[in-house]
């Protein structure tokens, strides 16, 4: 299970920007990613909630809040990066900074505050991982 | 000032996947909590593009693309939801950032972008990475299934 589900993320997520480099390449305005990406979020949203419709099934206040504070903090990070990229700092500086810093932000949560232990090919999987999120950022 | 937004991004970024593990904590439905994520962002969006003054037609090539790798974004939420139920979420944030490995490989094939010495480094890491944590995966897995449960 735990192999598939992280097959599943590597190809799906790894997509999932990809249609933002196509427009691109298509000469549209700029603000075309407004509705692009309101589009790019209801399709995701409706391809979730639609079966959970089917099921009977209701997002609770739990999921709500917690999916509001989810919600603002990834538009917060989509801001930070546009606002420093505008700036004038280059992408492959950015990119490393805000996705390695991600990782280690994380890994710092999931020891200190979620008591994960790792054993030691997982820690070096996890290094040897931020190492090539950094080389991807910078190429 | 630019640099300071990089680190604001990184804070952001790992505050969302610590938020993500601390519903699922709070035993938080994986599908309810997605569709929440995808709800909020998607109505600033709505009202932004609203506010938009209209710059002519948008072809609707532009919506498909949108909705489909869109499609892709909830798919690997979710899938990420459901996994630190049953793995680190450390490993599934990284899995999720390893993912970027993916668009530059079907830039190569699809746009013939060049293939770097830095970008080979990078996809041979990339997969002793992964080697490494499904190794440690398996590993943990051993030690669970090897360990009495309580009362035996």
């Amino acid at each position: 299970m735990w192999f598939l589900l992280m097959l599943v993320i590597l190809l799906t997520n790894g997509m999932s920007s990809f249609g933002l480099k196509m427009i691109a390449g298509w000469g549209l305005p700029t603000t075309v990613k407004y509705p692009y990406l309101t589009a790019w979020y209801a399709g995701g949203l409706a391809a979730i909630a639609l079966p959970m419709l089917l099921k009977g099934l209701r997002v609770g206040k739990t999921e709500l809040l917690w999916g509001a504070v989810a919600g603002m903090l990834s538009i917060g990070g989509q801001i930070a990066m546009a606002v420093a990229l505008s700036s004038g700092v280059p992408g492959h500086v950015v990119f490393p900074i805000a996705i390695g810093g991600s990782i280690f932000v994380v890994a710092l949560a999931g020891r200190l505050v979620f008591g994960e232990r790792m054993n030691t090919p997982t820690a070096l999987g996890v290094a040897l991982g931020f190492a090539a999120v950094i080389l991807l950022g910078v190429s | 000032m630019g640099l300071l937004f990089c680190f604001l991004g990184a804070i952001s970024f790992g505050l969302l996947g610590s938020v993500l593990k601390a519903a699922e904590r709070r035993k938080a439905n994986a599908a309810g909590l997605v569709v929440a994520t995808f709800a909020w962002p998607a109505l600033i969006m709505l009202v932004k593009t609203l506010l938009l003054k209209s710059g002519g037609r948008i072809p609707t090539k532009v919506y498909v693309i949108a909705v489909i790798f869109g499609i892709c974004a909830a798919v690997a939420s979710l899938a990420f939801q459901v996994s630190i139920s049953i793995g680190k979420v450390t490993v599934g944030w990284l899995m999720m950032n390893l993912s970027a490995g993916v668009p530059v490989v079907v830039s190569i094939w699809m746009y013939r972008e060049k293939l770097t010495p830095l970008k080979i480094v990078a996809f041979g890491l990339v997969l002793v990475s992964i080697f490494f944590l499904s190794w440690g995966q398996v590993i943990e897995k051993r030690a669970t299934a090897s360990t009495p449960a309580k009362g035996e």
